[in-house]
C-alpha cells in the first residue's frame, strides 16, 4: 500500500515538473540545430541528371515501376509548357535536388520556409499542422518536427542535436527529374535535414529524400544531397521554372 | 531504508536516469541501393568522366594518361577500394560493433564490405599513429558523436582513387565522415581532403538501406598472370596520346570542359557562367619540415626505424646485440646513440624461468635483474652517401665486434668497434672520393665488403637471418636493399623514398633502369599479408614506413615518367625541350621540388642522361672499381 502512495506521489512530482515549465517552446526556440541561410548546392552526384536535362529516356537510378517508365517515355516538354506545367520538373520530391541556392529562414515561429533559385519555389515547413490542407501545388503540405538527439530525453550525458524530419504530402503530381521521370500526386515524401560543421568552418547541410510513391516506383527512392553554407545571398539569382 | 523505500529508490532511478552514450547504433547488415549514379558505381564509370569532381589540373593529366590495363599487374589485382571511395562501390556493407565487455561503451565500429579490409573506428579516444607509420587502404579511423550523428576522422591512407577511371586520390589525403541513421537508412557524409589532386574538398553523401537477410560473403582474390607482358612494363597512355578522354562527352553530349572536372563544375553557376577559375598548371609542393629529433617508430617485432637523422635508419635491436642500416648523418649521432639506448633500456634481456630439466642452472642465480644491454654490431651502408653513411664513424666507435677464433683473432684492434657492412664499391667510393669530396676517415670505412649479388650474415641475429642484397647502378653503383628475412622487412636505402622522385647519382653510378631494377625486385620479394597490403614492409630510405602497394605505386610512376622521357628522347627533343615539356606534371604536387638537394629538372636531366638523351651514347654504369 505504501510503494503505491510512493508511485503515485512520484507520478504527480514528474506531472508537475512537466507543467512548471509552461507553454512548450515554439518550434523556433527549440530548433536543436540552426538551419536559416543561404546555401548552394554542390553537384558531386548524379551530375549528367541535375546540371543539365537529361535525354529522354534516361532514367538510370530511378527504380521506375511500368508505369513510370511509359510515362517517362511520353515526356513531352512542349506539352508541359503548352499546358502552363513548366514547373514539374522543379516539384517537391526534385527541388532539393536541383542545382541551385537555397534560402532558409523562420516566417514565423513554427514555419520555416526554404526559398530555391531553381524555378523560384517556395516551401513552408510547418510545425504545427495547418488547420486546412488546401489544394495540391508543386510544393505539398509539409509537416516538420525536430528529432532531437539521444531520442529527445534529456539528463547527463545526453547527446546535443539533432535533425529536421519533413513528411510532405498533397503535392500535385510532377518530376523525379526534368526529362519526365514521373511522380503521382500521391507520392509521400520524407526528408531528413542534418547539419555539419567541418574544422575548417565550412558549414553543411545533408538533405535525405526518401520517396514513396508505388503509382510510379517499385520501391522508394533514395537520395542525399549537400548544401554548403554561403556567407551571404549577394549571389542569390532566382530563374523560373523551365520544362526542358 | 525500508522495502517500500528502496523500491521508490529504484523506480526513481529507473524512470530518471538516461544512459550516458544513448547513441543511435550503427550496427548491421546495411544494402547499398544504387539511387544515385547507378552506371558510375555498377558497370563502372567511363574514361574521361570527370564531371563533378574538384580535382587538380595534376589529377586530369594523370587520369587522361592511365590505362585501365593496369589494372592487370599483379599488384593491383587484389586492391580493394580505399575507405573514401568504397562507401560509392558495388557492395554489400556490414558494421558490427565492439563493446568493452566491463563498462559495456561501445568501444569501435567495424565495417566490411565484400572486398575490403576490415575497418576499425575507434571511439576509445585513441589517439593516431605517428605521421609515417603505414598507411592503409582503410587508414586509421577514430569517431566521436556529435549528437546522433557519428564523426569518423581518418588519416593514414594508402593511395587511391576518388573515381575508378583514373583520377587519382593521393595518400597525402585524409577522410571525414558523417554517419546518420534515419530509421533503416543509412547516409554517409565522406569528404576528402587531398592537398595533393584536390582543389576543394571533395563532398558526397551515400545511402545504404538495413537489410536484415543480407549476408555478406567471402571474397577471396589470387593473383594470376592475366596479360603476357615484359618484365616491368607499366601500361600508361603518354601525354597527348589517349583517344579516349573525349568519348564520354561525345556519347553523353556533354560539354568537353564540364567533362574535363575542376572545382567550378560543381556549383551551379558553371551552368550559367563556365569555368571562372582558369586551370592552374601543376606545381611542386612547399618544402616541408621534418620535426626536429629523432623519432622511433616500431615496424615489426624488434625491428624500429629511426627518422630524423638524415637518411632513414633501420635497427634490430635484441639479446644478440644492434645492428643498424645505415648511420645517418655526422652530425646527429650524439641523437642517434641516445634512441638507440632508449630502445635497448626499453627491452626485456632478462633469462626466461627455467622449466623442467634445470639440471645444471638455477633461475635463482639471475635473481630477476636486467642484464647490461649488448652492444651495437653491424651498421650496413645502403649507400657511400653522408646522409647514410655519414655517422659510421661515431656510430662504429660505440659498438664492438667478437672477435676469436677463425675471425680475426690475431689482429689486435679487430674487436674495437662495430663492424661496417658495405657493397665493395662504397668502400671504394669512401677511399676514392671524386673531386671535392671528401676522403672518409678509416674508422669510417667499410670493414666488410661483399662484391656478389648479395651477402648473408653468417648465422641468425636477433633470431632471424639478414641478407644484403646489391643492386647495380640504380641510385648509385654501390646500392644495397638489406633484407630481414624473419621479420619479413626490407630496408631500401634511396632505391625508394616517399618524399621525392629518386635520387639518381649519376656521378656515381646511378641510372634510372637501375632503379627500376631495385624497385621491380623489392616487389619480387614482397609478399602481401592480405588484399596487397601489409606484409613485407619497406622502409624507404626517406619518407614513411611502407608495404609492396606503396612501392609498387612508386614503381609505377617512376616507369611511367621513364618512359615518357624516353619517348621525348627517341622523338630527338633536347634535355631543355623535355624539361619544357614537364613529363613530370601529374605528380609534381606528390614528388616535385624546385629548389633544395634534388629538384624536378635535376631528376628530369638524370633521366634523360641515363636513357642516352641527347644522342650521346648512355653512360656505362661507372666501372666497378674495385674487383671484376
Amino acid at each position: 500500500m505504501k510503494v503505491v502512495a510512493y508511485i503515485l506521489l512520484f507520478s504527480a512530482l514528474v506531472s508537475a515538473q512537466g507543467r512548471q515549465g509552461g507553454a512548450p517552446p515554439t518550434a523556433r526556440a527549440a530548433a536543436p540545430i540552426d538551419l536559416t541561410g543561404t546555401w548552394v548546392s554542390v553537384v558531386t552526384e548524379d551530375w549528367r541528371w541535375r546540371m543539365r536535362t537529361p535525354p529522354k529516356g534516361d532514367y538510370a537510378s530511378v527504380p521506375l515501376n511500368e508505369a513510370g517508365t511509359k510515362a517517362a517515355d511520353a515526356w513531352d516538354p512542349a506539352k508541359d509548357t503548352a499546358a502552363g506545367e513548366q514547373c514539374r520538373g522543379y516539384g517537391v520530391a526534385a527541388i532539393m535536388r536541383m542545382p541551385g541556392r537555397i534560402r532558409i529562414s523562420w516566417d514565423n515561429d513554427t514555419t520555416l520556409k526554404i526559398e530555391t533559385e531553381a524555378g523560384t519555389q517556395t516551401r513552408l515547413l510547418n510545425f504545427v499542422a495547418p488547420a486546412q490542407r488546401g489544394e495540391p501545388s508543386w510544393q505539398g503540405t509539409s509537416i516538420a518536427n525536430w528529432q532531437f538527439a539521444g531520442g529527445g530525453r534529456r539528463g547527463g550525458g545526453t547527446a546535443r542535436g539533432g535533425s529536421l524530419r519533413i513528411i510532405t504530402t498533397n503535392m500535385r503530381a510532377g518530376y523525379l527529374r526534368k526529362n519526365g521521370v514521373p511522380y503521382s500526386a500521391n507520392a509521400r515524401l520524407t526528408e531528413y535535414i542534418n547539419r555539419t560543421t567541418e574544422a575548417n568552418g565550412d558549414g553543411w547541410l545533408v538533405v535525405t529524400t526518401m520517396v514513396e510513391d508505388p503509382q510510379s516506383l517499385t520501391s522508394r527512392f533514395v537520395t542525399s544531397s549537400h548544401f554548403k553554407k554561403v556567407p551571404d545571398g549577394s549571389a542569390w539569382s532566382p530563374t523560373p521554372c523551365s520544362a526542358s | 531504508m525500508n522495502l517500500s523505500g528502496t523500491a521508490f529508490f529504484f523506480l526513481v532511478i529507473a524512470c530518471t536516469a538516461v544512459p550516458a552514450s544513448a547513441q543511435i547504433d550503427f550496427s548491421g547488415e546495411w544494402a547499398p541501393r544504387f539511387w544515385e549514379d547507378q552506371p558510375e558505381r555498377v558497370p563502372g564509370p567511363e574514361l574521361g568522366d570527370y564531371l563533378g569532381i574538384p580535382i587538380s589540373e595534376a589529377a586530369r593529366l594523370r587520369a587522361d594518361t592511365w590505362d585501365a590495363s593496369i589494372q592487370t599487374l599483379p599488384e593491383w589485382q587484389c586492391r580493394p577500394h580505399s575507405a573514401d571511395y568504397i562507401w560509392r562501390g558495388p557492395s554489400n556493407l556490414r558494421i558490427s560493433k565492439e563493446v568493452d565487455p566491463v563498462s559495456r561503451d561501445i568501444t569501435a565500429f567495424h565495417a566490411e564490405w565484400l572486398r575490403s579490409v576490415d575497418r576499425a573506428i575507434y571511439l576509445d579516444g585513441r589517439p593516431h599513429p605517428p605521421a609515417d607509420a603505414l598507411h592503409t587502404w582503410a587508414g586509421f579511423s577514430t569517431a566521436k558523436w556529435d549528437g546522433d550523428m557519428l564523426t569518423v576522422t581518418v588519416t593514414h591512407l594508402k593511395e587511391g582513387y576518388l573515381r575508378r577511371n583514373g583520377l587519382p586520390r593521393s595518400d597525402k589525403a585524409t577522410l571525414t565522415e558523417h554517419w546518420i541513421r534515419n530509421g533503416d537508412i543509412l547516409t554517409v557524409m565522406t569528404i576528402v581532403t587531398d592537398p595533393v589532386y584536390l582543389t576543394e574538398p571533395f563532398v558526397r553523401t551515400t545511402d545504404y538501406e538495413l537489410d536484415l537477410r543480407q549476408q555478406v560473403p567471402p571474397y577471396p582474390c589470387g593473383v594470376v598472370q592475366e596479360i603476357d607482358r615484359k618484365k616491368g612494363e607499366i601500361p600508361s597512355f603518354l601525354p597527348g596520346t589517349n583517344p579516349y578522354t573525349t568519348e564520354f562527352a561525345t556519347r553523353h553530349k556533354l560539354p568537353v570542359d564540364a567533362t574535363r572536372g575542376g572545382a567550378d563544375t560543381m556549383y551551379p553557376d558553371f551552368l550559367a557562367k563556365g569555368r571562372t577559375q582558369p586551370i592552374a598548371p601543376p606545381t611542386a609542393p612547399p618544402a616541408t619540415t621534418s620535426p626536429p629529433g629523432i623519432q622511433i617508430l616500431p615496424v615489426r617485432g624488434n625491428v624500429y626505424m629511426l627518422l630524423g637523422a638524415g637518411g632513414n635508419i633501420t635497427i634490430s635491436v635484441g639479446r644478440d646485440g644492434v645492428l643498424m642500416v645505415d648511420a645517418g648523418r655526422a652530425q646527429m649521432t650524439d641523437q642517434v646513440l641516445t634512441a638507440i639506448r632508449q630502445l635497448q633500456s626499453d627491452l626485456d634481456l632478462r633469462d626466461r624461468p627455467l622449466g623442467s630439466g634445470a639440471e645444471t642452472r638455477s633461475s635463482v642465480a639471475s635473481r630477476n635483474t636486467e642484464p647490461p644491454a649488448k652492444p651495437i654490431r653491424y651498421i650496413v651502408d645502403t649507400s657511400a652517401d653522408p646522409d647514410h653513411a655519414g655517422g659510421n664513424e661515431k656510430i662504429r666507435a660505440a659498438g664492438r665486434t667478437f672477435t676469436g677464433g677463425n675471425v680475426a683473432g690475431n689482429i689486435a684492434d679487430a674487436g674495437e668497434g662495430a663492424a661496417i657492412l658495405a657493397h665493395e664499391n662504397v668502400l671504394q667510393r669512401l677511399l676514392e672520393p671524386e673531386a671535392g669530396e671528401q676522403k672518409a676517415p678509416t674508422d669510417a670505412q667499410p670493414t666488410d665488403t661483399y662484391y656478389t649479388d648479395s651477402m648473408k650474415l653468417s648465422h641468425f641475429f636477433n633470431g632471424e637471418g639478414i641478407q644484403v642484397i646489391h643492386q647495380p647502378s640504380a641510385h648509385t653503383e654501390g646500392d644495397s636493399l638489406v633484407w630481414f628475412r624473419g621479420s619479413d622487412i626490407i630496408a631500401a636505402g634511396d632505391i625508394y623514398s616517399t618524399v621525392s622522385y629518386p635520387v639518381i647519382d649519376v656521378k656515381h653510378g646511378g641510372t634510372i633502369n637501375g632503379v627500376i631494377d631495385g624497385l621491380n625486385r623489392i616487389l619480387d620479394l614482397s609478399v602481401a599479408e592480405f588484399r596487397t597490403e601489409g606484409g613485407t614492409l619497406v622502409i624507404p630510405g626517406h619518407g614513411r614506413l611502407s608495404d609492396s602497394a606503396d612501392v609498387a605505386y612508386y614503381r609505377d610512376m617512376v616507369t611511367i615518367l621513364r618512359d615518357r622521357v624516353q619517348a621525348m628522347i627517341d622523338k630527338g627533343m633536347t634535355l631543355d625541350q623535355v624539361k619544357a615539356a614537364r613529363p613530370t606534371g601529374d605528380y609534381e604536387p606528390r614528388y616535385g621540388a624546385s629548389s633544395g638537394p634534388w629538384t624536378t629538372d635535376m631528376f628530369v636531366e638524370a633521366v634523360y642522361t641515363t636513357l642516352g638523351g641527347g644522342k650521346k651514347p648512355a653512360p656505362a654504369p661507372a666501372p666497378a672499381r674495385g674487383r671484376k
